[in-house]
This record gives C-alpha cells, sequence and structure tokens, in this order.
C-alpha cells in the first residue's frame, strides 16, 4: 500500500536537520503497524511523511514514499508520492492525533466536526440518514447522541479521543495513521480505545498504523512493529517475534524498561548510554 | 442556569455604572466656578435692559425655581433623580431657554448615532476581513502592503487626520462641504442624501483611524490561530483554505475582537465630540461642547447622562451577545 524506500526526513531548507535518515519499509493492506522509539527517535517526523503533511519546514532529502491505492467509485489504480497525497485526505487516508484539548474547533459540535471533510461517498442520504449512522458509529464507541450535539469543552478527555478514533473511522478509509492516539490516557481507557481500533480494523480490513513511545500498546495490539532510534529503524518484524526475541540492544532495553507483574523491573541495561 | 445568572449579573452592573455616572454628573458640575443664574442675569443685563434690584431678585428667584437650583445640595439631587428616573426630563436648556433639554437631545442623537454606528461596523468589518486575509498569508506581497498602511495610519493623532481630511476635501478640492446644511423634506430622497454627504468626511476619518488597528490586532490574532491544533487538523483533514478559514480560524478570531469592540465603543464616543466640533457636524458631541462653553447645566447634566447610557447600553449588547458565540460561556 504504502513503500518507503530509504527515505531521508528533515527540517529546513538551508540547515537542513535530519530526522529521519535513510529509513525503507512497507505497509501493506490490512494489518496494523506500530511505530515505537523514544523521543526525537524520528517516528512522528516519519508519519507525517508517509501521510503527506509538508508544513513547517518539513521535506524529503532524498529517497520515495509512494502509495498505491484503489479509488473507490472508479476501480482504477492511484500511484503517487505522498507529497501529492492531500487529495487522498480523509477518503482513502485518515488521521488520528493525540487528542489534546485543542484538537477539536470549540466553536464547533461535534456533529458537524464529524461531517466537516467527509468523503461524498460516505455522506449518501439526507441530513438526518447521516447523522442516524453517525450517532449508531458512535454508540460503538459507547457514545450517546448527545454527544453530537455537544461541544469539545463538554466532554472528557477520554472521550474526545474516542470522538477522534471514530471520526477518522467514520471515513472509511483504506489507511488510518494514529499519532500517539493513547498517550495521554489513563489505563483503563487507554486499553478501550486500543480494542476499538483494533475492532474497526478487521472490520474495515484497512491498514492500522500506531505511533507510540508506548511498548505495552504495540504488544497489546499490533501486527508488526517498528523500531526506531536516532532517525534509523533498528529493528523491524512481527511484533510477537521481536517481543520473543528481540536482536537490537536498543529493543532489549526497551522491552527491559516495561514494568512487571512479577519480579524486579530488569535493571542490567544492555549496551552503555543508549 | 448558568446564561441567566450571567445575563442577571451582567444587568445588575449595566444599572449600578448609571447610576453611579449619574452621581457624579450631578455634584461636578455644581461644584465648578460658573454659576448659571448669575450667568444668566448677566447676559440679560448685556442685552442693555435696564431693570431695578428688586426685579432683578425677582428674576434670579424664578430662574433658580426652574433650573432646580433651590435648596440645599440633597434637596436637589433627591428632585434630580426623581425627574431623570420617572420623566426622562432634563429641563429646559440655560444657553438655548427656553428649548427643552430633551427636545436639543432628540434632535442631535440621531446624527451622533448613525454617525458612530455606520463608521464603527465599516471599521470592524472592513478591519476584521482584511487583518483575517493578512494573518491567513502572512509573507504574501498584497498582506505586506495592507499592514504597511495600517501601521503608517494607526498611531496619526485622530485630530491631525480628521483636519488634513478637512481642509484637503472640503477645502482644497471643495468635494465635500465645510459645515453642515441640511436640505430637503423629511424623509425624500434628498434629505437622506443630504445627510449621506454631509456625514461621508467625518464617517471616514473615524473609520480611516480605527481601522489599522483592527487590521493589526486581527492579523496577529488570525496568525496565532493558524498554528493551532485545531487549524492544522482541519488541514489534515484534507479541508479547502476557504472552509478552514470561515469555520476554523474566523469565529475563533471574532470573539476577543468583540470584547475589544465593546471596549472601543466608549472611546469611539469620546472621539465623536472632536469630529463633531471639526466637522461641524451637529451631533451630541457639539452639544456637550456648546453646553461646557455655556455653562449650561441642565443641557451638560442631559448631553452627558446620555452619552452614559448609551455607551452603557451598548457594551452590555455586546456582553450579551457574546454568549451566543461562545459555547463555553453559553453552557458549562
Amino acid at each position: 500500500m504504502i513503500s518507503i524506500d530509504n527515505v531521508t526526513v528533515g527540517y529546513g531548507a538551508a540547515g537542513f536537520i535530519t530526522a529521519v535518515d535513510g529509513v525503507s519499509f512497507t505497509i501493506g493492506s490490512n494489518e496494523i503497524i506500530g511505530i515505537a522509539g523514544e523521543s526525537g527517535s524520528g517516528k512522528s517526523t516519519l508519519m507525517r511523511a508517509v501521510y503527506g503533511d509538508f508544513s513547517t519546514g518539513l521535506r524529503i532529502k532524498s529517497g520515495t514514499v509512494t502509495g498505491r491505492f484503489t479509488d473507490a467509485a472508479t476501480g482504477k489504480t492511484i500511484e503517487k508520492p505522498s507529497s501529492l497525497f492531500r487529495d487522498l485526505w480523509w477518503d482513502q487516508i485518515s488521521y488520528i492525533p493525540q487528542g489534546s484539548m485543542s484538537v477539536l474547533n470549540p466553536l464547533m459540535k461535534i456533529e458537524k466536526q464529524v461531517v466537516d471533510g467527509l468523503p461524498r461517498r460516505e455522506r449518501g442520504g439526507g441530513r438526518r440518514e447521516l447523522r442516524a449512522r453517525i450517532a449508531k458509529f458512535l454508540a460503538g464507541f459507547g457514545l450517546e447522541e448527545n454527544v453530537l450535539d455537544a461541544y469539545p469543552h463538554q466532554l472528557s478527555g477520554g472521550m474526545r479521543q474516542r470522538v477522534l478514533v471514530a471520526i477518522a473511522a467514520f471515513v472509511n478509509p483504506r489507511l488510518i495513521l494514529a499519532d500517539e492516539p493513547t498517550t495521554a490516557l489513563d489505563v483503563v481507557v487507554q486499553k478501550k480505545i486500543l480494542l476499538m481500533m483494533v475492532e474497526i480494523q478487521r472490520r474495515l480490513q484497512n491498514t492500522l498504523v500506531l505511533v507510540s513511545h508506548d511498548l505495552g500498546v504495540h504488544y497489546q495490539i499490533t501486527d508488526r512493529l517498528v523500531i526506531m532510534y536516532k532517525g534509523q529503524i533498528v529493528e523491524a518484524g512481527r511484533t510477537a517475534d521481536i517481543f520473543a526475541n528481540p536482536q537490537h540492544d536498543y529493543t532489549r532495553n526497551l522491552i527491559a524498561s516495561l514494568p512487571r507483574l512479577h519480579g524486579q523491573r530488569a535493571v542490567d541495561r544492555v549496551g552503555a548510554g543508549a | 442556569m448558568h446564561l441567566l445568572r450571567f445575563i442577571a449579573g451582567r444587568l445588575v452592573v449595566y444599572a449600578l455604572v448609571i447610576v453611579f455616572a449619574l452621581t457624579v454628573l450631578f455634584f461636578v458640575p455644581r461644584l465648578g466656578p460658573t454659576d448659571p443664574v448669575e450667568a444668566m442675569l448677566a447676559k440679560v443685563a448685556s442685552q442693555g435692559a435696564y431693570m431695578d434690584p428688586a426685579q432683578v431678585d425677582k428674576l434670579r428667584q424664578s430662574l433658580i425655581d426652574t433650573f432646580g437650583l433651590g435648596g440645599s445640595l440633597w434637596e436637589q439631587y433627591g428632585a434630580f433623580v426623581n425627574r431623570i428616573v420617572f420623566s426622562a426630563d432634563f429641563g429646559p436648556s440655560l444657553s438655548m431657554y427656553p428649548t427643552p433639554v430633551m427636545e436639543l437631545i432628540w434632535n442631535a442623537l440621531p446624527w451622533t448615532f448613525g454617525l458612530l454606528l455606520s463608521s464603527t461596523l465599516i471599521a470592524w468589518i472592513l478591519g476584521n476581513f482584511v487583518g483575517l486575509l493578512s494573518g491567513w498569508r502572512p509573507n504574501s506581497n498584497s498582506s505586506r502592503v495592507m499592514e504597511g498602511i495600517a501601521i503608517c495610519l494607526y498611531p496619526i493623532p485622530y485630530y491631525i487626520l480628521a483636519l488634513v481630511l478637512s481642509i484637503l476635501f472640503s477645502y482644497v478640492w471643495k468635494i465635500f462641504p465645510l459645515t453642515t446644511t441640511i436640505r430637503g423634506a423629511p424623509w425624500s430622497w434628498e434629505l437622506v442624501s443630504s445627510i449621506v454627504w454631509n456625514s461621508f468626511l467625518p464617517a471616514m476619518s473615524i473609520v480611516i483611524v480605527v481601522f489599522g488597528w483592527w487590521v493589526i490586532s486581527v492579523k496577529a490574532q488570525t496568525s496565532a490561530l493558524k498554528e493551532e491544533e485545531f487549524a492544522r487538523y482541519a488541514r489534515l483533514k484534507g479541508l479547502s483554505d476557504g472552509r478552514i478559514l470561515t469555520a476554523y480560524i474566523l469565529p475563533n478570531a471574532l470573539l476577543p475582537q468583540i470584547t475589544f469592540l465593546a471596549l472601543q465603543i466608549g472611546l469611539m464616543f469620546n472621539g465623536s465630540l472632536i469630529t463633531e466640533i471639526l466637522f461641524d457636524y451637529p451631533g451630541l458631541g457639539l452639544l456637550i461642547y456648546t453646553a461646557v462653553l455655556q455653562g449650561d447645566f441642565n443641557l451638560l447634566m442631559g448631553t452627558i447622562s446620555l452619552s452614559v447610557i448609551a455607551v452603557a447600553t451598548a457594551t452590555m449588547i455586546i456582553d450579551l451577545i457574546y454568549p451566543l458565540l461562545d459555547p463555553r460561556i453559553r453552557h458549562r
């Protein structure tokens, strides 16, 4: 679906700062891919390059990010670099931001924010019918219909994040990119939202790319995992394999840093300075 | 419930402001050096009519009665409140005796109201529009030009700008009239066009001065909001620039502008005093000016009271509109 070929991404025109350094991997259809790594490892930058969000000085220095999508209406294959993805946004691709207080427009009701940007194919029927469909969809997230008439400030943090997941999923896209979608939430709400995201992916048979620094999150839901460190991929493979048999020192440290139910958290750090 | 409390609180503040202002208004002129009765008597004397002292005393007494200046300060205050609250009557004008003050005010009020309303709205809408566009594309040439113009206009003292406009367009090029002369029967087209023609230059002078300020402040608002997360999210939804600007940036940028508008109305009202004097415009400002020069207590009291009430009312209306625009105040 997306092939990333030896891509180097960074910021600035004159003094170029490299954030992602010569990364290659492919995102297939019908899978959940996790991108893990510490702050500054380049995982969010990579995600922005895949989404095609080249603002605030972000640019690809070398290499390519190419997408292949099938147009739902005509059945034709669309193939283009991510810099031209803009007309695929909220159609083939959608995005779940980290739901801080200010991601939703404070002056717009939730219903309007769900409808805003929706592709024509998902708008079918009258306004009332669309509202009924959205309400039914939100019910699957444990949100009542009156959420549609609420303003963002009337919802709790967990509700807002569920709304953001719902907005991205209601588009019915082929690819959903999620940037730290559960980071600001407590573990109970976090788990609920992660399970929803899995359920949606299984139902839509599309692709979910999940960016998170939290290995526990990746362990719970991803099929494949990409570990990034200092702008490079240090390890990639099936999530179960990586947790069972980590190859790289950095991965081992990440796994060792997870809290354990029994016994001590591993203290013997592998590779000093990592 | 929350909304009701908000409205009730606002109404109480409104009433308190007016009561306080009227009280100050009552006492301040009475502490001044001009005695309107003596001034009136001097005026009669200067017209050359001879009166014997007994007659003068009689006249003085009748003037004190009509002007409501008899008795102690507190008795006068009671009578004053009584008159204003229950009959909206400020008595006769002392300088244009015996025309009632209210009649003078009613003649002048539409002029000031029309001038300020039209010029404020034009400046506000134009300034917000230009500021929004130039904040959206802060590095485009047109944005830089507009900001340049705004920055040049903003610091010019109002009276200088007004004088320059008046000299250029009424004296040098004789396009607009120097003094206001109204022609035409009531409600005729000729009257309307003559009013617009006479008001154009004073209104422009206000628009030009205020416009720059709006452009600068809205531009700053817009360029900050553009970087907000909800604006980025809207962009990543693939929404068009026009949609982002009108549905996401504009409503959020307008909220503080509405508060500023409420604050500005008072200043604009003060400014209209100078406007009306410079352009010889027959509004409330010119009336206040006359009243001060002539030591006309009643007229001064009437004009200023009405200004206070007008400004307080306008501010309150804007405050009450605010919850309609901001759901965070409307319901919690």
